[in-house]
C-alpha cells in the first residue's frame, strides 16, 4: 500500500503537468495581449479557434499533421535524452524521403512488400545520414550541433542535384514542378475513411507503434537505461560501463532512422512522390514538440496535436482577418515559457523534495540517535 | 603480505565523537582567540567525548613538536599552537616582535565570520565557520580541494548568501547580497581566472564597470598611475590588455580590485598560475598592500607559499574551521596534518584476513597522456602490485600524482600504454568497462556525483546503475523494475541509508547518505575487488564510521579492497599493505602498524623511498620543523 | 506475446478513438453553413481569394509582382480581396486546404500564386467546380482553371540577344537564384539568345542556392559576390535571375566601368532602390505577372470567366524587353527582327538549358 503511494505519486504528476501547462496558459495571455495591440477581440478569435478546431475535418487534419510531427517529435527527443542535440532531423527526413520516393518510384514489388521497402529505405538512409554526425562526434570530437545543421545543408544540395530532370526527376507538363516519378497506386499507405470529414492517414498507425516502441525501449530495456544515463551523467555512464561513444553513435543512427519515417506521411499518404515542393523544416518543428512534449512519448504525442491544431486554426484565423503571424507568436511563446517553466518547476520539484526528506529525516532523528547510542555501548 | 596485529585502547565499535575536526586550542595551551575557545569548552564538556574519543596515542605520543602533555582530544590539532610561546601575535608589518597589546588592537577586525553554514544539494559546503581577518594583515585561507575555500570566499563577496551565521566587516554586521554590495563594503576579489577584456587596455578594463568614480579619460589614468606608484604595481595604463603576460594581468586585477576602493582584498589561488619569481614578485606586492594598511586574504593550498607570505593562517577542513596557525612556528607538515586531519579510525583489535590467493594483480602498468601543448607525460609508469583476497592496499600520494588514473586504468575507463591487469585468474586487462564489472570488480569513485550518481534519478535506478545487466536489475535485456525496487529497500535498510522512500531523487540525500547508498550497491554485487576512492571524503562522521565497518566486514569475508584516501589516518587505519604514489610511480612502501603519518607525508612529497620505516633515522630529519621552537 | 497485442490493441484503440471523434462532429463547412457565413454579405465587386507562395506579399520579388496585378484589379472594379500565405512545411493537404477554405468562403476567383500549388488546385477545382481558379507559373487541367504561364524563355532569349550585340569581351553571364525549372527557363533563353546571335560568345552560369534552400532569391550579397567572380574572369553583360539577389549583381556591376546589368521580373531601371546603379542597367527581361491575374480577376468580373492555359508570351506582350534608359536603342532593330521571328514562330526557343 505504502509502496503504492509512494509510486503513484501524486505531487510529482501534478509537477510534470504544471510547466507545460504554464507555459501554454501564458502564450495565451501573450496572444491575447498581441491580438489586443492590433485592436480586435482576442476572444472572439480565441472562440473562432475552439469552433473551427472541433470541426471533424479540422480533427482530420489535424491528427494527420500530428502524425509527422510526433515523427519528427520522437527522433528529436531520442537524441534530447542522450543529451544529443539533433538539429538534422530536418536534413535527415528530407534526404530519406527523397530516396525512399526514388526506390519506391522505380520498383514494382506487390504493394504491401513495396511498402515496407520504401520505409526501410527511408530509416536506412536517415540513419546513415545522422550515423555521419555520430561518427564525426566520436571520432573528431566535432559538436553534432554543427555537424547536423552542415548536413541539413548538404542533404538540400545533394537532393537538389539529384532531383533534375534527366537525373532522378521528371518535369510536370508546365515545367515547372520537378519531382521524383510517382509511386505506383499498390504501394500507397492504406487511410480511414471519415466520409466527409476527409482521410484519416494510415501512417498515424506506425507512429502510435514508434511511440510505444520509444516508451518501451528507454523505460523498458537496458538498453534504454544505458541511453538515459549517458544522457544524464556521462562521466557516471563511463564509470558505470557504457561504452558512450558506442552509445553516442547508436543513439544518432536510431534517431535517424526515426527522422527518415518524418516524411513518410506525406510521401505515402499524400504526395506519392517527391518534388521540389516537399515540405521543409518539420525537424525544426519536432524540436519545438520534443521540448514541449518534455520527451515523454505521451507529451509529444499531446505537444504534436497541440502543434497541429494550431496550425489549423490560426490558418482559419488569417481567413477571417486576423494576422498570419499569430501562429508564429503563440508557438514562439510556448516554446520560450516551455523551457522557462520546466525549469522554474524541475528546480521547484528538487528544492521541495530536498525539505519533505529533510523534514521527515528530522522525524526519524530522535529513534535513530537512540539506536545509535545502544550500539555505542 | 601479513602484518601483526595492532592492540590499542579503547571501545572497538566504530562509533566516533562527534569531534569532527580538531579543535582548536584552549588557553592554557595555545593563543587562539576567545570565540575559538568557546568551541574547545563545548567539547571538553561533552560526556561522549571522552567515551567515545579514543586517544591516538600510538601516533602522536611521538608526535615531536609538542613536548608538553597536552589533553587527549586536544592533541595533534593543537599541536601547532601547543608549541608556540603565549601571545605570539605580533602586530601587522613587525614580524618577530610579539606585543601583549596585540590583542587590543584587533578589536574591530576586518572582516569577521561567524557561525557561516552553507548547504547545497546533498552536501554542507560549510558549517559552523568562524573566521577572524585583523586589519593590515595577510591572512591566509587553506584547506584541501573541496574543503569549502571557495564557497566561503563567495560568500564573502555577496555570490552566495549564507544559510546560517553572520559577516561582521569592520564592526558592522552587514548581509551581503550581491558582489556590488561587497565592493561597497570595501572587499574586492580577485578571481583565480582573470576576468579581463584582451582587446581594451589596461585602462579600459579598469574602468569598464566603474565609470562612475573617475570618468574613463584622464581622471581615470591619473588614478590607475596614482594607485600603482602607492602599490608598486608597476601597472601601465595604456597598453592592451592582449600584451600582458600572467603575472602582469593579475596586477591589474588587483588594481581594478583597489580603483573599486577595496580596503580587503581576497585573493583566489592567486599563485597557481605563476612562475616562482613571479610569486616573490606577487608577495612583495602584498607586503605592500599590508604595509599600507590593506587587508589580503590569500585563500592557497601550498603550505610554503602560505607560510612565507602570511601573517595568520585559518585552516579549513571538511567545510568547517579546525584550527588557527602561526605560521612563524608552524611547519608545513603540521599545516598539512591540520588540512588532512588527523583523526584515526577507531582502533580495533583485528586480525590479519590477508589470504595468499591474489585477487587483483596489476604488472608493468604504464599510461601516457598528451596534455594541451601536445607534449606527453607519463601518468603512471611501472606500476607493479598484487591485493590478496582479504587484504586493503592503501595507495597515499599527494592528489594528482596518478592515482586517480590508476582507479581509471583498473576499471577500464582509460587504457593503458602497456601492462597486465588480472583479476583473481581473468585477464581483463583489454576489457571494457562493463566487463570488468560484471566479473567482479566493485566502484567508489573519488567523485561520487560525477562518477557514482545519476543525480536526477530516483533511488532505485541509482541502485541499478553500473549493474544493469546483473539480477536483480534485469533479465534477458529488460529492466526488472520491481525487483530492482526491491533491492533497493534492501539495502536502504542493510546499509541505513537515511531516506523518506526510494523514489526520491539522489540529489536530495546527504552526501553521506549517497556514499552510503553507492557502498550498499556496490557490496551487493559481491564483488572479488573494491576500489574505494577518498570513500569517505565529504561524509559526515557517522556515516564515516558505517563506511569503514562495512569495508572491513567485507574483508573479512575475503574481499580485496584498494583504497584510494588522502586521508592518511584512514589509510593507516584501513590499510594491510601501504604503498606510495609519488609522480605516477609507486616509490615506497610501508606497513601501516608502525608507519606515522608524518612519516608517510614525507614519502608522499618523494623525500623517501623503498621501504619506510618508523625508526629509520633519515625520515625524521625531513620531517624538522622549520619553523618550530624545538627545531 | 501478451504484450504485442496490448500493443496492437493500444494502437487500433487510437485510430478508431481518433476516427469516431471525427465521424461524431460537423465538418468546418457545415459549421461555417450554420454560422449563415457572416462575412459573404459584403456588397458588390468581386471577391478574389489570394494563395501566395512562401514568403507572402511583401517578398519584394514574386508575390509582390502578383500583388500588384491584385491590388490594380481591386482599385478598379472595388470587392474584397482575401489573402492567406503558404508556410515551408506545407503539404499538398495544407495548400489544398488553403485553396478550399478560399473557395468555401466564396471567393471567385482564388488564384494560386506559383506552380506548388499545381496538384492541389486540380482537386480542389473538383471540390468546387463553381469557382474559378487561377494558377501561376504552371498549367492545371480541368475545366474551371486559368493556367497563366509565361514564356519567360522568350524574353530572356531577346535579352541574350541584346547582351550578345553589347559585349566586348564576348564572354557574359547569367546568374539564377535557385536552380528550378523555372529559372532555367530564363537560362535556356538567354543562352539561346547569345549564341545564335554569336556562337563564339561564352556564357557563365551560376546559380546562387539549390533545390529546397531558396535563400537564393533573397540574397544580394550572394548575387553581389557572384557577378563580382564573374566580371573578374572577364565577363562583361551580366543577367540576374535571381530575385531580389539581383540587385546585388546590379551593383557590383556598376562597380565596373562598361560593364552591363540586365534586370528581371519587372522594369528594374524605374526601381527607386535601385535609382543609384540604373545607368548600368542595360534593360530587363519583363515578365507581366500582374497583367495575368489583373486579367483573370477582370474576365470574373465581366463574367466571362479566362479558363484553360492562357500563355503570356512575347506576342501577347505577358513577356517583354524593356528599353528605359535608351540603352539598348542603337540596337533596337536587331532585337526587333529577333522578336518577330519568334512570334512568327521562326525561331522555337528551348525551356531547358
Amino acid at each position: 500500500m505504502n509502496k503504492l503511494t509512494a509510486r503513484v505519486d501524486r505531487e510529482r504528476l501534478l509537477l510534470a503537468l504544471a510547466a507545460p501547462v504554464l507555459a501554454v496558459v501564458a502564450a495565451l495571455v501573450v496572444t491575447a495581449l498581441v491580438i489586443l495591440a492590433t485592436g480586435k477581440n482576442p476572444f472572439e478569435a480565441f472562440n473562432d479557434m475552439l469552433s473551427y478546431g472541433s470541426a471533424s475535418d479540422s480533427q482530420i487534419y489535424i491528427l494527420n499533421k500530428a502524425t509527422t510531427y510526433y515523427l519528427a517529435g520522437v527522433a528529436v527527443a531520442i537524441g534530447f535524452r542522450m543529451n544529443l542535440f539533433n538539429i538534422g532531423v530536418d536534413g535527415q527526413y528530407r534526404i530519406a524521403a527523397f530516396f525512399a520516393a526514388v526506390v519506391g518510384g522505380a520498383l514494382h514489388l506487390p504493394g504491401p512488400l513495396q511498402i515496407v521497402v520504401i520505409i526501410l529505405v527511408a530509416m536506412v538512409v536517415g540513419a546513415m545520414w545522422s550515423g555521419i554526425a555520430g561518427i564525426l562526434k566520436t571520432s573528431r570530437g566535432v559538436s553534432e550541433v554543427i555537424s547536423t545543421i552542415m548536413l541539413n545543408s548538404i542533404a538540400t544540395a545533394v537532393i537538389a542535384y539529384l532531383l533534375q530532370p534527366g537525373k532522378l526527376g521528371q518535369l510536370d507538363d508546365a515545367g515547372t514542378l520537378v519531382s521524383t516519378k510517382n509511386l505506383p497506386k499498390s504501394s500507397w499507405f492504406f487511410t480511414f475513411d471519415a466520409g466527409p470529414a476527409g482521410e484519416l492517414w494510415g501512417f498515424i498507425v506506425i507512429a502510435v507503434l514508434v511511440g510505444i516502441a520509444y516508451w518501451f525501449v528507454l523505460g523498458r530495456t537496458r538498453f534504454g537505461f544505458d541511453l538515459r544515463t549517458v544522457g544524464q551523467s556521462e562521466s557516471a555512464a563511463e564509470a558505470s560501463g557504457v561504452g558512450v561513444k558506442k552509445m553516442v553513435v547508436t543513439s544518432m543512427v536510431i534517431s535517424g532512422a526515426v527522422a527518415g519515417l518524418v516524411g513518410m506521411p506525406t510521401l505515402l499518404n499524400d504526395s506519392h512522390a517527391f518534388s521540389n515542393d516537399f515540405p521543409l523544416g518539420v525537424g525544426f518543428t519536432g524540436i519545438a514538440i520534443a521540448l514541449l512534449g518534455r520527451n515523454n512519448p505521451v507529451g509529444i504525442a499531446i505537444a504534436s496535436l497541440l502543434w497541429g491544431y494550431l496550425e489549423r486554426t490560426t490558418g482559419h484565423l488569417e481567413l477571417i482577418g486576423y494576422d498570419k503571424e499569430i501562429l508564429g507568436v503563440i508557438q514562439g511563446v510556448i516554446v520560450l515559457c516551455v523551457v522557462i517553466a520546466y525549469e522554474l518547476v524541475r528546480r521547484f520539484g528538487l528544492r521541495r523534495q530536498q525539505q519533505r526528506v529533510g523534514a521527515e529525516l528530522a522525524a526519524q532523528a530522535a529513534a535513530a540517535t537512540d539506536e545509535k547510542l545502544e550500539v555505542a555501548r | 603480505m601479513p602484518r601483526p596485529p595492532v592492540t590499542s585502547a579503547g571501545p572497538v565499535k566504530g562509533v566516533r565523537t562527534p569531534f569532527t575536526g580538531p579543535a582548536p586550542c584552549p588557553a592554557g595551551a595555545g593563543t587562539i582567540a576567545a570565540p575559538a575557545l568557546t568551541k574547545c569548552q563545548l567539547y571538553a564538556r561533552s560526556g561522549e567525548l571522552t567515551q567515545g574519543w579514543h586517544p591516538p596515542a600510538v601516533v602522536w605520543g611521538r608526535h615531536r613538536t609538542h613536548p608538553l602533555p597536552t589533553p587527549p582530544y586536544l592533541q595533534g590539532e593543537c599541536a601547532i599552537n601547543a608549541s608556540s610561546p603565549p601571545s605570539p601575535q605580533g602586530p601587522p608589518g613587525t614580524p618577530g616582535a610579539p606585543t601583549p597589546a596585540a590583542a587590543a588592537r584587533a578589536a574591530a577586525p576586518a572582516v569577521e565570520l561567524r557561525g557561516i553554514t552553507k548547504r547545497f544539494p546533498g552536501v554542507v559546503a560549510n558549517s559552523d565557520i568562524d573566521i577572524t581577518v585583523r586589519k593590515g594583515t595577510v591572512h591566509a585561507l587553506c584547506g584541501e580541494n573541496g574543503a569549502g575555500k571557495s564557497t566561503l570566499m563567495k560568500i564573502l563577496y555577496g555570490m552566495q548568501k549564507p544559510d546560517e551565521g553572520t559577516i561582521t566587516i569592520d564592526g558592522t554586521a552587514v548581509s551581503l547580497g550581491s558582489p556590488a554590495d561587497a565592493i561597497a563594503r570595501g572587499i574586492g576579489m580577485v578571481h583565480q581566472h582573470f576576468m579581463l577584456a584582451d582587446n581594451l587596455t589596461v585602462l579600459e578594463n579598469v574602468a569598464l564597470g566603474s565609470e562612475k568614480l573617475y570618468g574613463i579619460g584622464g581622471r581615470a589614468r591619473a588614478k590607475i598611475r596614482e594607485l600603482s606608484d602607492a602599490y608598486g604595481l608597476n601597472v601601465r595604463p595604456d597598453v592592451l590588455v592582449e600584451e600582458l603576460g600572467v603575472a602582469d594581468r593579475q596586477r591589474v586585477e588587483i588594481l581594478k580590485v583597489l580603483y573599486r576602493g577595496a580596503r580587503t582584498l581576497i585573493l583566489d589561488e592567486p599563485t597557481a598560475v605563476l612562475v616562482p619569481q613571479e610569486v616573490d614578485a606577487l608577495f612583495d606586492n602584498l607586503r605592500g598592500l599590508k604595509s599600507e594598511g590593506l587587508t589580503v586574504i590569500f585563500i592557497s593550498h601550498k603550505l610554503g607559499e602560505v607560510l612565507s607570505v602570511a601573517d595568520e593562517i585559518t585552516v579549513i577542513r571538511r567545510g568547517t574551521t579546525v584550527g588557527t596557525a602561526d605560521p612563524r612556528t608552524t611547519t608545513s607538515r603540521q599545516l598539512a596534518e591540520l588540512m588532512v586531519g588527523s583523526e584515526l579510525p577507531s582502533p580495533e583489535t583485528r586480525e590479519s584476513t590477508v589470504t595468499d590467493t591474489p585477487a587483483l594483480t596489476v604488472n608493468g602498468l604504464r599510461l601516457t597522456a598528451t596534455d594541451s601543448d601536445g607534449v606527453v607525460r607519463e601518468v603512471l609508469d611501472g606500476i607493479d602490485f598484487t591485493i590478496h583476497q582479504g587484504e586493503v592496499l592503501g595507495i597515499a600520494g599527494v592528489e594528482g600524482n596518478g592515482q586517480a588514473e590508476l582507479v581509471e586504468a583498473v576499471m577500464g575507463m582509460r587504457t593503458p600504454d602497456s601492462g597486465r591487469i588480472v583479476l583473481a585468474d581473468e585477464d581483463i586487462s583489454t576489457a571494457p568497462t562493463r566487463k570488468r564489472r560484471e566479473s567482479g570488480i566493485g566502484y567508489i569513485p573519488e567523485d561520487r556525483h560525477r562518477h557514482g550518481l545519476l543525480l536526477e534519478a530516483p533511488l532505485w535506478e541509482n541502485r541499478i546503475l553500473g549493474h544493469v545487466t546483473e539480477t536483480p536489475n534485469s533479465r534477458r535485456g529488460l529492466l526488472d523494475g520491481r525487483a530492482a525496487r526491491l533491492d533497493t529497500e534492501r539495502i536502504i535498510e542493510e546499509y541505513d541509508v537515511r531516506t523518506p522512500g526510494i523514489e526520491v531523487t539522489a540529489a536530495s540525500l546527504s552526501g553521506g547518505n549517497q556514499q552510503k547508498l553507492i557502498v550498499g550497491r556496490e557490496m551487493s554485487h559481491h564483488p572479488k575487488l573494491l576500489i574505494a576512492a577518498h570513500p569517505t571524503r565529504g561524509v559526515d562522521v557517522g556515516a564515516q564510521a558505517q563506511i569503514w565497518d562495512q569495508i572491513r566486514q567485507a574483508r573479512h569475508e575475503g574481499l580485496a579492497v584498494l583504497l584510494i584516501s588522502a586521508d592518511l589516518d584512514e589509510l593507516i587505519g584501513l590499510s594491510d599493505t601501504l604503498r606510495v604514489m609519488y609522480r605516477g610511480r609507486l616509490v615506497a612502501d610501508a606497513d601501516p602498524a608502525t608507519i606515522t603519518p608524518e612519516e608517510l607525508g614525507s614519502a608522499m612529497t618523494g623525500a623517501a623511498s623503498g621501504h619506510l620505516d618508523h625508526e629509520a633515522p633519515g625520515i625524521p630529519a625531513q620531517a624538522a620543523p622549520e619553523g618550530g621552537d624545538d627545531a | 506475446m501478451r504484450r504485442v497485442t496490448k500493443v496492437a490493441a493500444s494502437g487500433i484503440a487510437s485510430a478508431a478513438l481518433a476516427l469516431s471523434l471525427a465521424a461524431c462532429g460537423s465538418t468546418s463547412e457545415q459549421k461555417a453553413q450554420d454560422d449563415s457565413s457572416s462575412g459573404s454579405a459584403k456588397a458588390g465587386g468581386v471577391k478574389v481569394g489570394v494563395a501566395y507562395d512562401v514568403g507572402g506579399r511583401g517578398d519584394h520579388s514574386f508575390n509582390d509582382s502578383a500583388a500588384r496585378g491584385i491590388d490594380k484589379a481591386e482599385k478598379q472594379f472595388g470587392g474584397s480581396v482575401k489573402e492567406l500565405t503558404a508556410k515551408t512545411t506545407d503539404t499538398e493537404a495544407d495548400r489544398l486546404d488553403r485553396l478550399s477554405q478560399l473557395a468555401e468562403a466564396g471567393y471567385n476567383p482564388v488564384v494560386g500564386i506559383g506552380y506548388a500549388y499545381a496538384n492541389s488546385m486540380k482537386e480542389a477545382a473538383q471540390k468546387y467546380p463553381n469557382t474559378t481558379f487561377g494558377i501561376v507559373d504552371s498549367s492545371v487541367d480541368a475545366k474551371n482553371v486559368d493556367s497563366i504561364v509565361f514564356t519567360e524563355e522568350q524574353s530572356s532569349y531577346l535579352g541574350g540577344v541584346a547582351a550578345a550585340l553589347k559585349t566586348k569581351t564576348n564572354q557574359v553571364g547569367f546568374i539564377g537564384g535557385v536552380d528550378v525549372p523555372l529559372i532555367k527557363k530564363f537560362q535556356a533563353g538567354y543562352e539561346q539568345g547569345v549564341h545564335d546571335t554569336n556562337p563564339k560568345i561564352k556564357v557563365d552560369v551560376q546559380y546562387l542556392s539549390h533545390g529546397s534552400d531558396t535563400s537564393g532569391f533573397a540574397s544580394p550579397d550572394k548575387g553581389q559576390a557572384a557577378a563580382q567572380g564573374m566580371l573578374d574572369k572577364g565577363a562583361d553583360v551580366i543577367f540576374a535571375a535571381a530575385g531580389s539577389s539581383g540587385s546585388g549583381s546590379i551593383e557590383a556591376v556598376h562597380g565596373k566601368k562598361g560593364a552591363w546589368a540586365i534586370g528581371v521580373d519587372s522594369d528594374q531601371y524605374q526601381q527607386a532602390s535601385l535609382a543609384q546603379y540604373k545607368t548600368s542597367i542595360l534593360t530587363s527581361v519583363v515578365k507581366n505577372v500582374d497583367v495575368g491575374v489583373f486579367d483573370l480577376v477582370k474576365s470574373i468580373h465581366d463574367k466571362k470567366p479566362l479558363t484553360g492555359t492562357n500563355t503570356y508570351s512575347l506576342a501577347k506582350n505577358g513577356v517583354s524587353l524593356t528599353t528605359s534608359g535608351g540603352y539598348i536603342d542603337d540596337i533596337k532593330a536587331k532585337i526587333d527582327a529577333a522578336q518577330q521571328k519568334i512570334v512568327d514562330g521562326k525561331v522555337k526557343v528551348k525551356t531547358t538549358p
